[in-house]
């Protein structure tokens, strides 16, 4: 039997932290809880969880602090939880290296599904990309030699830009990709504020790879922060 | 604009040539009765006054027409432009510089006033302008304010509302998952079930007491908190407030010193019992357990009655003294006090310092004794009726666990 994995939960709210314990608890993992971004940072350091939820908005050390701080030293999976309204911080939080975020007020349903999209993502064997020439995920196959991509077994024709943008969001697969990490990485760090480049190209590759370009369900809008790709296996 | 400008200029002229006709006119109808000099200084001060209406150029016109006229009509040989006496040249000359020149004084005097008329009328233009610029300005910035304000009270309402419904939502979820056929087994044992309900429970009651100070506080806000004063003893008012407390102050020694011989007051005991319990939920939030909460009443002057409650806790930094009686400020999360203790809903002193000033009373905040922790110390009126204002005995000390 594996270890159960083990979750820090940092927030200065003490009922939640109750019911975020419990909730986890209950679904096996191995819960810890602190009050503020500062105890969050040193239970880290003593603990080495598995995984960590932090609220944005707490006293002394905030979310986003303890984001970069947690960021410079490892890569721990991080889920933010914020408010809706707090786009702005939300999109700070992802820049500065958090990998989703729950919305205030949410079901533990979905809390523990992004949690296990989270814990998958990290515990996924990792591959030398200098020596990787296919890419497998979902209903997506890539030959990166050949720069040829197959979805649901059907070919594909995509220009050298939307084949890099796809290639992209497939390695970074469940998660979310703000607008200004995906211009950063695809067009260099001049464009980061270039949106309409990522409109059109994002709109050519929905026509491209959706079933329907109107309701996609690869490429996954998330309003105001960014997309988030989701290659069809579940995740 | 122009037009009007020669139009006046040329009625200048006419209204010259006129006024020294008809002038020349009137005195060579009573001529027997006016000499020479009456003559001059007639026309003379005629061109004074075209000098001073129409400027420069009509007065010089004046001056050589009535200049002719004085020589043709006024110098013998009369009807005739030449002059026989030697004294009469001199009189002739002498009419015409004193013409010319006080014509073009009176004009450049004229002309300056009116500049200095234009200055003062351009200086005020640009006063009101910039008055109203400011105005304007001002205006937008009051609205902007306005805006920041209201905006800053809308996120705190918000998260206030949101963070036990956040709590609540997950526990529900977490409950349902039990109950709900799923693949993934759920283990929640009896314990955490029951902490799940209390949650929902404390939380909702949270939202309430939330809900509840908003509508205080709007009732204050707009003047239409309700006072029923009645006369009563501040003993029972503590008294209230404190069986109120006892859930929050089981693990807080409570101090009462009250002074003997206190009057009775006139006040909305449910008010000011709110007031007292708002502040020993405060300092028993806010100190640790086991160290003592007292609450001391005595006599301020002739018509006040001062109560206190201290606490033994980290205490309120001098600067936000003032600023926590703002609503929703909280010195734990907006004032940078480090705690790890819970903060409240950012309403209590609001209402309390609301409630205080709708009896007249005032609130502040000082350090505790030996300059630790938090005392809070407000006054109120005895009231206005002799007839009740018998003394009312308490107790000087009473210990509370």
């Amino acid at each position: 039997m594996t270890n159960p994995a083990r979750i820090l939960v940092v927030d200065d709210e003490p009922q939640l932290t109750r019911v975020l314990r419990t909730g986890l608890k209950s679904r096996g993992y191995d819960v810890r809880a602190a009050a503020d971004g500062l105890a969050g940072f040193e239970a880290f350091n003593d603990w080495h969880p598995d995984l960590v939820i932090t609220d944005l908005a707490m006293p002394n050390v905030d979310g986003l602090e303890l984001c970069r701080r947690l960021r410079a030293v490892s890569q721990v999976p991080i889920i933010v939880l914020s408010a809706k309204g707090e786009e702005k911080t939300k999109v700070d939080a992802l820049d500065l290296g958090a990998d989703d975020y729950v919305t205030k007020p949410f079901g533990i349903d979905e809390l523990l599904a992004r949690v296990r999209a989270s814990l998958r993502r990290a515990s996924a064997p990792t591959t030398n990309e200098a020596t990787q020439t296919t890419l497998d995920s979902g209903d997506f196959h890539v030959d990166l030699e050949t720069r040829e991509i197959t979805v649901r077994g059907k070919s594909i024709h995509l220009t050298p830009k939307e084949f890099d943008l796809l290639v992209y969001f497939i390695k970074h697969s469940g998660k979310v990709l703000t607008h200004r990490t995906l211009l950063a990485a695809l067009w260099g760090g001049n464009y980061v504020e270039q949106n309409e480049y990522l409109r059109v190209f994002v709109g050519n590759l929905r026509k491209k790879i959706e079933p329907d370009a109107a309701s996609p369900r690869y490429i996954l809008t998330e309003p105001w922060i960014g997309y988030r790709f989701n290659s069809g296996d579940g995740n | 604009m122009r037009r009007s400008v020669l139009d006046q200029r040329w009625a200048g002229y006419v209204v010259a040539a006129l006024s020294v006709g008809a002038l020349t006119l009137l005195l060579k109808t009573v001529g027997a009765h006016v000499n020479a000099a009456t003559v001059s200084v007639a026309l003379l001060l005629n061109v004074l006054f075209i000098a001073t209406r129409w400027g420069s150029a009509p007065a010089l016109a004046a001056s050589i027409f009535a200049m002719l006229c004085f020589n043709f009509f006024f110098l013998p040989p009369f009807g005739t432009f030449t002059i026989a006496a030697t004294d009469n040249w001199i009189a002739l000359v002498a009419f015409l510089v004193t013409a010319v020149t006080a014509g073009q004084l009176s004009a450049n005097a004229k002309r300056r006033a009116e500049e200095a008329e234009a200055g003062r009328r351009e200086i005020e233009r640009l006063y009101a302008e910039l008055r109203d610029a400011f105005e304007r300005a001002s205006h937008a910035e009051a609205l902007r304010q306005s805006e920041k304000l209201k905006s800053a009270l809308l996120d705190a309402v918000t998260h206030d509302l949101r963070t036990p419904l956040t709590s609540i939502k997950a526990s529900i979820t977490t409950l349902l998952n039990e109950v709900r056929v799923e693949s993934e087994p759920v283990k929640l044992d009896a314990e955490s079930r029951v902490e799940m309900m209390e949650v929902i429970d404390e939380e909702s009651d949270r939202l309430s007491r939330f809900i509840n100070g908003l509508i205080e506080l709007a009732r204050i806000e707009a003047g239409e908190l309700q006072l029923r004063r009645r006369w009563g003893a501040v003993d029972e008012i503590i008294s209230t407030a404190l069986s109120r407390a006892e859930p929050i102050v089981r693990h807080h020694h409570v101090e009462l010193e009250v002074e003997k011989e206190l009057p009775g007051v006139r006040v909305d005991e449910r008010a000011v019992s709110e007031v007292v319990y708002t502040l020993v939920d405060n300092a028993a939030k806010y100190s640790p357990r086991g160290s003592t909460i007292r609450i001391t009443v005595r006599r301020s002057g002739d018509e006040l009655i001062e109560m206190g409650v201290e606490d033994e806790g980290s205490g309120i930094p001098f600067d936000l003294r003032e600023q926590v009686f703002d609503k929703f400020f909280r010195a734990t999360r907006d004032g940078d006090v480090r705690t790890h203790q819970p903060t409240g809903t950012g309403m209590g002193l609001a209402i309390a310092k609301g409630i205080v000033e709708a009896h007249d009373g005032k609130i502040r905040i000082e350090s505790g004794r030996k300059g630790k922790g938090t005392r809070v110390l407000f006054t109120l009126p005895i009231g206005d009726d002799e007839v009740s204002k018998e003394p009312r005995y308490s107790a000087a000390t009473v210990e509370m666990q």
